[in-house]
């Protein structure tokens, strides 16, 4: 294989799995709500884009229809677990990520059952070179990373970010300063799951083919591991673990190639990452980047009348 | 002008077999400083915690500035400016001292999803009002030097004073205070409620929980005395150290 | 369609007994250490694996293979809440934490058995034919699975209510800081509940995958309906947790019927306990515990 392309490729995996990294930090980085399903909303997307991207639908209509499907999913499932501790709507939304994994996988019409589907691309232009179809699925992959970057950055610096992070850190006494708690979990859950749904979509075209097993719940916690890694509440963080994370597995994988070892790579590799989790949160639970302050401008303005103080 | 804020009536809670308030009836005027005290255990927090909707009670009804409260979720209440700062202080330990100040403000715009993303517009002046407003209190809290520490590095003394300071951002009508004099040393008590009488000309009502009653008796306008989940006493502060009730209720058994 | 009545209210017991076993570990762990050990799936998994080594590789037969699955697993139990949960509670880490954590074990776990013992299927040699009694036909292997949940329910009961240990765990599930102020080695307890959870949950496996098969995956596919199981019957609570099961394992053997009488997969019997533990969490979040006083 070209070995530009190898890279690029890896690029544009770096892209997809960024964004679905920041739609988990939103909900457990600053929600602090425990989304044990994400593979659900990648899975979601993925299909959706599938389907309709089968019947004509023009690719971006069909990336939005995936999104939105996916928050209105994720918005549906998070209604029992709302106003209940993390652990219940981690339980809920693991068992939603294998009951759709199931369905898709048992109901041949939805998407060719275990035979999968295949998926044509957003963007195909006739006799072009892979280094430039790769090139243009990097263009649309990192455009929709600017867009879903920017607005989380946007959110979590508003006074809107400041709520969230404080349900996230008592939940009762933000209930009692007049924060409606169920309300904003339910609006963090349906808008992370239309990221990751977004990222499926993104993974579907770029693959260009999807079958149930590519939907384990393997895929949800290597996002947990790039989020924990690059630091919870922190935006960059998030890109900074699916960076690191995604290197490590094409790593591992370049490395088999070359390397005989006593055991399995492919198991030895999940071992690492069950380590490598243990060890993030043992020695390192605030990762690698320290979660980021709120900054609006009331922040500027204290600083400014600091400031003014001191030069007196 | 004096007008009815808060009218408990026959408000009772209990816990499985046990009145922890029972029968209470009390009303709470605009303007003034309302002091509750009474022994351990006597249901003065869970009192306030009814008030609040923390708890349901399980007979009579809470009226808010004519308006019936009793069924109302915690943060339905705190809308209508009925606020609270907890005995123990319940802070965000993770969020700045700054952010633990702002995130108790009232109809907040910046606090919906569509403003903070698509009308930034809509809420910048607020935000800047309260951060003057912040700086103001954490000045009077004498915390100002901490607006950017971890509220969970703050030392007891600085968290309570913090936990007031919260409750002041919501530009309350009635503010319920639990115990802000204790744990705290003397003369910053006083401080305090100097503090709390400067904002009462400001028209702000207070309802205060107070075991330090040496402090709590300078202040407060009207006292109500609990005992075993009932008012027994209740009068000008005067007034009640003059009532042998008042004395059998600390000293008896 | 003619449907056996019977045969389906003897398949229901037999479910709602592998899930019992299954899930009474994992609950009592969970009402103690207060955390969900997502990673009790693979001591099931381990269990299964370790039976088969006894029962198969070294030729001892399935009896054996129970207790040293016990044994063992119970000894993984203990190292695994000593090595990963305890330091990480000591650190202050949250629920969330421990629930990835837990995830994070049950990966170590799952493919440390899938490099030991490969990914395809194993099988136990033991046959059980199966014969008719009456209108059910039944195998050796269910009486045996039925018999040992019905002795664990009445073994449990009689620990927990007769027994010093026994009314020490209860003590600590309900107030820790009351069980401690009392004396109570509350270190000793959880330790002796991840012993017995664990060890619980490694035989559950060896039932489970003594008729069918063994492969890594083998308690993650019924971790599930063993969590709606915990939920429904109230987290820590060892008696709504029989009650649970057995409602679960009657849902779901109802639910076959239903779901052969629609044309549509069995697999979907999965959602059956999903639906119960929605249902759950909608109407009664506190599960059946209510209903049964204390652990």
């Amino acid at each position: 294989m070209d070995p530009l392309v190898y890279v690029l490729d890896l690029v544009v995996f770096i892209g997809i799995f960024s964004i679905v990294s920041l739609s988990l930090n939103l909900e457990f980085g600053f929600a602090g709500l425990a989304n044990f399903g994400k593979v659900a909303f990648v899975l979601v997307g993925a299909y959706t884009y599938a389907i309709l991207s089968q019947i004509g639908i023009p690719f971006y209509l069909c990336l939005i229809a995936g999104a939105s499907i996916s928050a209105i999913v994720g918005f549906l499932v998070s209604l029992p677990t709302l106003k209940l501790r993390a652990d219940y709507l981690a339980i809920v939304f693991l068992t939603v990520g294998e009951i759709l994994r199931l369905i898709v996988k048992s109901e041949d019409w939805i998407g060719g059952g275990v035979w999968g589907m295949t998926v044509s691309p957003a963007i195909s232009l006739a006799g072009i070179s892979a280094r430039i179809d790769t090139l243009v699925n990097i263009g649309l992959v990192y455009f929709c990373l600017f867009i879903c970057f920017l607005v989380v950055q946007l959110l979590t610096n508003s006074p809107y970010g400041r709520v969230i992070r404080a349900i996230r850190e008592d939940e009762v006494a933000a209930e009692a300063l007049g924060k409606d708690r169920a309300k904003y979990r339910g609006q963090m859950l349906a808008l992370g799951s239309a990221i990751a749904g977004l990222g499926g979509g993104l993974y579907a075209q770029y693959l260009q083919f999807i079958d149930p097993y590519m939907f384990m719940p393997m895929l949800t916690f290597t996002v947990w591991i790039m989020v924990l890694l690059g630091g919870p509440a922190n935006n960059w963080g998030a890109l900074l673990g699916a960076g690191l994370v995604m290197l490590f597995d094409r790593g591992a994988n370049v490395a088999k190639d070359y390397v005989t070892l006593a055991i399995d790579p492919s198991n030895l590799q999940y071992i690492m990452f069950g380590a490598l989790i243990i060890l993030v949160l043992l020695y390192r639970p605030q990762g690698l980047l320290r979660e980021s302050q709120v900054k609006t401008k009331a922040m500027e303005i204290v600083r400014r009348g600091r400031d003014a103080v001191k030069n007196k | 002008m004096e007008e009815t804020l808060l009218r408990i009536s026959e408000v009772s809670k209990h816990f499985g077999g046990v009145y922890a308030v029972n029968g209470v009836s009390l009303d709470i005027k605009s303007g003034s400083i309302w002091g509750l005290v009474g022994p351990n255990g006597s249901g003065k927090t869970t009192l306030f915690n009814t008030v609040l909707g923390l708890f349901r009670p399980d007979e009579g009804t809470i009226y808010f500035d004519g308006r019936c409260i009793s069924n109302l979720a915690p943060h339905e209440i705190y809308a209508l400016g009925l606020v609270n700062a907890f005995q123990l202080p319940r802070l965000f330990p993770g969020l700045s001292v700054l952010d633990n100040m702002l995130v108790a403000a009232r109809g907040h715009q910046g606090d919906r999803l569509l403003n903070s993303l698509f009308l930034r517009k809509s809420w910048q002046r607020q935000e800047a009002e309260l951060a003057d407003k912040a700086v103001e209190a954490l000045e009077l809290l004498q915390l100002e030097h901490l607006a950017f520490s971890q509220a969970g590095e703050l030392s007891g003394g600085q968290r309570k004073l913090l936990e007031v300071g919260r409750g002041l951002m919501a530009s309350p009508t009635l503010l319920l205070l639990d115990e802000p004099a204790a744990g705290v040393n003397p003369k910053l008590g006083r401080r305090i409620f100097e503090g709390i009488e400067d904002l009462r000309r400001k028209g702000l009502s207070f309802f205060i929980i107070e075991h330090r009653l040496e402090i709590l008796f300078d202040f407060a306008h009207w006292v109500y005395v609990m005992d075993k989940g009932k008012i027994v006493v209740q009068g000008k502060p005067e007034e009640v150290v003059e009532n042998p009730a008042f004395y059998q209720v600390y000293l008896g058994e | 369609m003619a449907v056996n009545w019977a045969q389906v209210l003897f398949n229901s017991a037999v479910t709602g007994s592998l899930y019992l076993i299954g899930a009474v570990g994992l609950t009592l762990t969970y009402g103690l250490s207060n955390f969900p050990n997502f990673a009790h799936a693979e001591f099931i998994t381990l269990g299964a694996f370790v039976g088969y080594l006894v029962a198969e590789t070294l030729g001892l037969g399935l009896v054996p293979a129970l207790v040293v699955a016990f044994l063992f697993g119970g000894i993984v139990g203990i190292l695994c809440y000593r090595g990963i949960f305890q330091p990480l509670a000591k650190r202050g880490a949250t629920i969330i934490h421990l629930m990835v954590a837990s995830i994070a074990l049950g990966f170590i776990l799952r493919y440390s058995i899938g490099a030991l013992w490969g990914w395809s299927p194993l099988y136990f040699s033991t046959a059980w034919p199966s014969f008719d009694v009456g209108p059910l036909r039944v195998t050796a292997l269910w009486l045996w699975l039925i018999f040992a949940a019905v002795s664990l329910a009445l073994i449990m009961h009689f620990v927990l209510v007769k027994t010093k240990i026994g009314r020490a765990i209860r003590a600590t599930s309900s107030n820790p800081e009351l069980a401690l102020a009392s004396g109570i080695n509350i270190d000793r307890v959880i330790l002796i509940t991840w012993f017995i959870g664990a060890g619980l949950a490694a035989t559950a496996g060896i039932f489970r995958s003594a008729g069918t098969q063994i492969w890594p995956m083998t308690g993650w596919d019924i971790i599930l309906p063993i969590f709606a199981v915990v939920i429904l019957g109230g987290i820590g609570n060892f008696y709504g947790s029989i009650a649970a099961a057995f409602i679960i394992g009657l849902a779901e053997n109802l639910g076959v019927v239903a779901l052969m009488a629609l044309g549509l997969s069995t697999e979907y019997r999965i959602a059956i306990a999903f639906l119960i533990l929605i249902i759950t969490l909608i109407v009664r979040p506190q599960g059946l515990a209510m209903l049964f006083r204390r652990a």
